[in-house]
């Protein structure tokens, strides 16, 4: 039954001219008209495209900023970097997150981490002298969940899950930020202090043990990016499958 | 084409077919770990039976949202990398020129359980920050939703209504006109000045702005991706001062020159937030 279902259709495919929907959805020009918003024609609902057969691009280019990946960096298929995002080396960016470099730059530094769903965004100036762009220094462990927008995280910091960083806060060298905490604009985590709530207050000193597990946390997460990164081969074969397609619904190539 | 183009054409089809080969055999020996990888199958806008959702044709909808079921975007709206818009038991009403920004999900609540009806009302010109949740609830025109929010059943929030990042909103709370609330729950902080209240329209245009560049560069063909890639390799950015010692002049091509409004030194008026 399946088998005749599909040579029925196979038969109504090979029809060329009931084909034209169809190769609109799949072909990636149909997009093509939206191109300039100033120039070309806008696109009109019939045209928007429902199902983009390439899926969300990873690396997307603003202008003349490309996002930069180092060779070393881990970065999940599903993460879209976007403008002026460099991840240095070591680095890694899990699964969900943005990072959405487009009115200021991003930075991630060397063996730090971005866990799943995190938002990284830059603003065009803070409310302090800071400069306003997202700067992840080294050995930084950002929890999942967590959104930072053009904040300043020094080295060897730990920032917990679902923790919101705001315009112009700086997280001071050794400091930690328990899960769910918020900090409001302009504000200072000094170095070596453990802070937690929504605003952020400050808990306690952090003790010499645990600062120095902090370069370790991060580095286990290295290994761990490490085993994922092995997985990913440097070229997807998901072409193969295009061509497949497209020589099933005669589409030249 | 010519012969020796059809012969090394030909050539190439073999050592093509050579590696695919060599691609099976190595999965095979991979065995039962192997993943073989298919095509993207995640769908931008989705019907759910007959909720259609209809988003206007200037509005930009990320290529990883998720736009689910009855769901209506005005003119000028920007769904975000990652959003989800699940109008699947319920009706979502963005409204125009409103941004809903990254990870951000919009949900509804009970359609017609014990007669109440709780729709997502979402107006004009309001910022919704990243990863900030919607559910069954109204926000009216040029309000400010902050960053990680979560707005519960019933929750209304006002014209020019502010909630601050992280906050989350109790179940049918009423959040009044020019009012911030924050904190778990949320309570009312102070309220918002002229300022701030300018500052929010202003956001979401900037907003609005941003979106078009995304949407242009989202929309784009494999062609242009790749011919894109070419320019810019050959107009990298130099410093500027080795070029002035060169006596070079590069001209920026059209195709990578981004419109003024984004930028921040040329936008007619920056704000805080972009």
């Amino acid at each position: 039954m399946a088998a005749a279902l599909a040579r029925l259709s196979r038969r109504t495919l090979a029809d060329p001219s009931r084909l034209v929907p169809l190769r609109r959805l799949l072909s990636a020009e149909a997009a093509a008209p939206a191109v300039s918003p100033a120039a070309g024609p806008p696109l009109t609902p019939s045209d928007r495209v429902k199902w983009d057969y390439r899926g969300q691009r990873r690396i997307i280019p603003l202008g003349q900023w490309v996002p930069n990946i180092a060779v070393d960096a881990y970065v999940a298929p599903n993460v879209v970097l976007a403008g002026q995002v460099t991840v240095c080396d070591g680095a890694s960016v899990w699964n969900g997150a943005v990072l959405r470099g487009d009115l200021n730059k991003i930075t991630v530094g060397f063996c730090s981490n971005v866990q799943e769903r995190c938002v990284l965004h830059a603003a065009w100036k803070s409310p302090t002298g800071l400069p306003a762009e997202t700067l992840v220094e080294r050995y930084v462990t950002l929890g999942a969940y967590s959104l930072l927008r053009s904040c300043t995280i020094e080295p060897e910091c730990i920032i917990g899950q679902h923790s919101i960083l705001m315009e112009g806060s700086l997280v001071e060298t050794n400091s930690i930020l328990e899960s769910g905490s918020v900090l409001p604009p302009g504000r200072r985590i000094p170095t070596g202090e453990l802070w937690a709530g929504n605003p952020a207050r400050f808990v306690r000193k952090l003790t010499h043990e645990e600062i120095l597990e902090i370069p370790k946390l991060a580095v286990a997460i290295n290994d761990l990016m490490q085993s994922h990164f092995s997985e990913f081969l440097p070229y997807s074969t998901v072409y193969l499958e295009v061509e497949k397609m497209k020589k099933a619904l005669n589409i030249s190539l | 084409m010519g012969t020796l183009g059809r012969a090394i054409y030909s050539v190439g089809f073999w050592i093509r077919e050579t590696g695919q080969a060599l691609d099976r055999l190595g999965c095979r020996l991979q065995g039962n770990y192997y993943f073989q990888e298919q095509l993207s199958r995640h769908r931008t806008l989705m019907n759910v039976f007959d909720k259609v959702p209809n988003v206007h044709k200037d509005a930009f909808v990320a290529p990883s949202a998720s736009v689910i079921g009855d769901v209506q975007v005005g003119q000028g709206s920007s769904i975000w990398y990652g959003c989800v818009l699940r109008g699947d038991v319920n009706s979502i009403h963005v409204g125009s020129g409103t941004n809903i920004q990254d990870n951000s999900l919009v949900h509804v609540a009970k359609s017609n359980l014990t007669g109440k009806v709780l729709p997502t009302i979402i107006g004009d010109n309001v910022t919704v920050g990243h990863n900030a949740v919607l559910h069954g609830c109204t926000v009216e025109d040029e309000t400010f939703v902050g960053m990680g929010s979560v707005l519960l059943d019933g929750v209304v929030v006002e014209k020019h209504g502010m909630v601050a990042a992280g906050a989350l909103v109790r179940q049918n709370t009423r959040i009044p006109c020019g009012e911030v609330w924050g904190g778990n729950p949320a309570k009312f902080l102070r309220k918002l000045t002229d300022e701030e209240i300018a500052f929010i329209s202003q956001s979401a245009t900037n907003y609005a702005n941003l979106a078009q560049v995304h949407a242009a560069e989202n929309a784009k063909s494999f062609d242009e991706i790749e011919f894109e890639k070419v320019l810019r390799k050959k107009f990298a950015r130099r410093d500027e001062e080795y070029d002035s010692m060169l006596g070079v002049v590069r001209e920026v091509p059209q195709e990578l020159i981004l419109p003024d409004n984004i930028l921040p030194n040329k936008s007619p008026k920056p704000s805080q937030i972009g």
